[in-house]
């Protein structure tokens, strides 16, 4: 545990929290803009919504997001002897690594629940949209956050790797659309394999875009939930062994 | 006697080059072991190689009777604080918030932590952000932080680097308290003077080879000084010797080099025998200066 309490003092006074808080509200203020320019209103009331927002986001800029997040939480690592000081100390590899990956993961279900407040806000206050939004939506936000976690470990062990702050992130926005363009061909599996994939799919989840039916199923639920413990564990794994491994540099 | 660290024909090369050679190191418990050697001999890569930061191309290291390799590491860290190259540290928090950071990680209790930063004088720079530090504050904080596990053994990669007179006189007397009390510290310098008068033990390498291991008394018996001989005429002296000993003329005196004992009087009989006034005969005064560079060829420094 005090690896990962360590992890967020290092937060203190970081960029990190304006990216949680200005990237979703841009995101949904940037679509409510659009709607209103082209003056339309979201007919649909908040299936709209979701869709202009939670969904889109999850496209790419949810995982450009959880890449900026990885590579500041990184980039302090990579500068004077501070990476030195992490590697010849005694804490391990693994819980270097697991620290690090969940305080990403934590920032990045903060950017998630950010977003669902202000599309709750936008969609009552802008376009006054009646009543409150469907129950579901907090669950599938939760699925979301969940479906962030192998992405955030992905995404840290890039900035562990990589010195360059833009690299990691340039990596996530292929990622991403490389997993929408899986999704629209129906290649549902790929939530096993590719993490991005995993959170375009919990996003557009009970939609009934891209390859979603429109239900949320039991199976769809599922495969998410086992998606995202399956590739945690592997990705967690996967970065660990090549921390330990790796030399210093310089 | 036991050894803190042993290393045996430690190695490394970077594709054909050989960055690290064959290093024997001893390193006794309880002294200050200065590392010295000109920039590019290998000093850091060493100490890389003693912390497991860089694996070995060949060639073991020991630490504390164990080995220290990826699979024991972790373990063996716990009781060596260290400070590579440039001093560590959060330039957004302030020191107090990095010392901090370093008590949560390891679990370290308050009086550790206070202590640490007293034994660097720290305690009244920690409320200033580390970005805005001096680099002689930076350092001393990286070594607050190295102390605060309380290690056996400290190693550090030229802490007076960089630092005036005083930061280096500083970081000297921090070194003998350490010592004092009883940690083992390895500190290496490109500059002699810089650790001379706080190291008990001495190794000096050069182009990745250890060249001379031992005390300091040792290093002035491993070299002999050169002979001085005074006399009224220098230059028919100096003649004299041409083709028998190395010579030359110095301030009025011949200096001759490297001979020991029975040459410098097969030399005083030769130079009388050829009529010579000789009034003086001795050893130059030598610095360990002059033997270090000796030993390194005076190249790099
Ligand atoms: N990662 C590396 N790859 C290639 N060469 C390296 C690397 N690290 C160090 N070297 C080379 O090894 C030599 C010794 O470097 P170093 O150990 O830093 O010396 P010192 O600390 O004594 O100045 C230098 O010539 C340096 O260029
Ligand atoms: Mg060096």
């Amino acid at each position: 545990m005090g690896a990962v309490r360590a992890e967020f003092l290092k937060l203190k006074r970081s960029l990190s929290w304006t990216v949680v808080v200005l990237l979703p509200v841009a995101m949904v203020i940037a679509g409510a803009v659009n709607t209103l320019v082209s003056g339309s209103r979201p007919e649909d009331g908040w299936h709209t919504m979701w869709l202009r927002s939670v969904v889109f986001h999850g496209l790419f800029p949810l995982a450009i997001g959880i890449g900026i997040l990885a590579s500041l939480v990184w980039r302090v690592e990579h500068r004077g002897g501070n990476w030195n000081a992490l590697m010849s100390g005694p804490t391990s590899a693994l819980r270097i690594m697991a620290s690090k990956a969940v305080v990403v993961a934590v920032l990045a279900a903060a950017m998630q629940a950010v977003l669902l407040l202000t599309v709750v806000v936008i969609g009552v206050v802008v376009f006054a949209i009646p009543g409150l939004p469907p129950g579901r939506y907090v669950g599938v936000s939760l699925l979301i956050m969940l479906a962030c976690v192998p992405v955030a470990v992905l995404q840290s062990g890039l900035s562990m790797l990589m010195r360059s702050f833009a690299g990691p992130i340039a990596v996530a926005f292929l990622g991403a659309g490389a997993a929408v363009v899986l999704l629209l061909a129906g290649l549902d599996a790929a939530v096993f394999v590719i993490p991005y994939a995993l959170i375009s799919r919990a996003t557009q989840l009970g939609t009934g875009t891209f390859g979603d039916t429109g239900a949320i199923t039991g199976g769809d639920v599922a495969s998410i939930v086992i998606g995202a413990l399956v590739l945690t564990a592997a990705l967690t794994t996967a970065t660990t062994q090549i921390l330990d491994r790796r030399d210093t540099r310089t | 006697m036991s050894y803190i660290v042993a290393t045996e024909q430690l190695s490394k090369r970077y594709g054909s080059r050989t960055v690290v050679d064959s290093l024997n190191l001893r390193i006794p418990a309880g002294c200050v072991y200065g590392f010295l050697g000109p920039n590019g001999s290998g000093k850091s890569t060493t100490m890389k190689m003693l912390l497991s930061l860089v694996r070995p191309s060949s060639g073991e290291v020991q630490v504390m009777g164990q080995p220290m390799n990826r699979g024991t590491r972790r373990r063996l860290l716990g009781h060596i604080g260290s400070l590579i190259e440039s001093p560590p540290g959060y330039g957004h928090l302030t020191g107090r918030e990095n010392i901090r950071l370093v008590q949560r990680l390891l679990d370290l209790r308050d009086e550790q932590i206070d202590q640490a930063v007293r034994t660097v004088r720290m305690q009244d720079q920690l409320d200033k952000k580390v970005r805005d530090y001096s680099l002689g504050m930076k350092q001393r904080l990286g070594i607050a932080m190295a102390l605060a596990r309380q290690p056996r053994l400290l190693i550090l990669d030229e802490p007076t680097n960089g630092l005036d007179p005083a930061g280096i006189e500083e970081i000297r007397d921090l070194l003998r308290r350490l010592s004092d009390g009883g940690v083992t510290v390895m500190v290496s310098s490109h500059l002699l003077g810089e650790i001379d008068k706080t190291a008990t033990v001495l190794g000096i390498l050069s182009g990745g080879r250890l060249i001379f291991q031992g005390t300091r008394d040792e290093l002035f018996a491993a070299s002999t000084p050169d002979v001085l001989i005074d006399t009224p005429h220098p230059e028919y002296a100096n003649t004299q010797l041409k083709g028998m000993v190395a010579s030359r003329l110095d301030h009025g005196a011949v200096r001759v080099s490297g001979i020991g004992d029975q040459t410098t009087a097969r030399v005083v009989a030769h130079l009388v025998g050829a009529g010579v006034d000789i009034y003086g005969v001795r050893r130059d005064e030598q610095s360990l200066e002059d033997v270090f560079m000796d030993l390194t060829g005076g190249g790099g420094l």
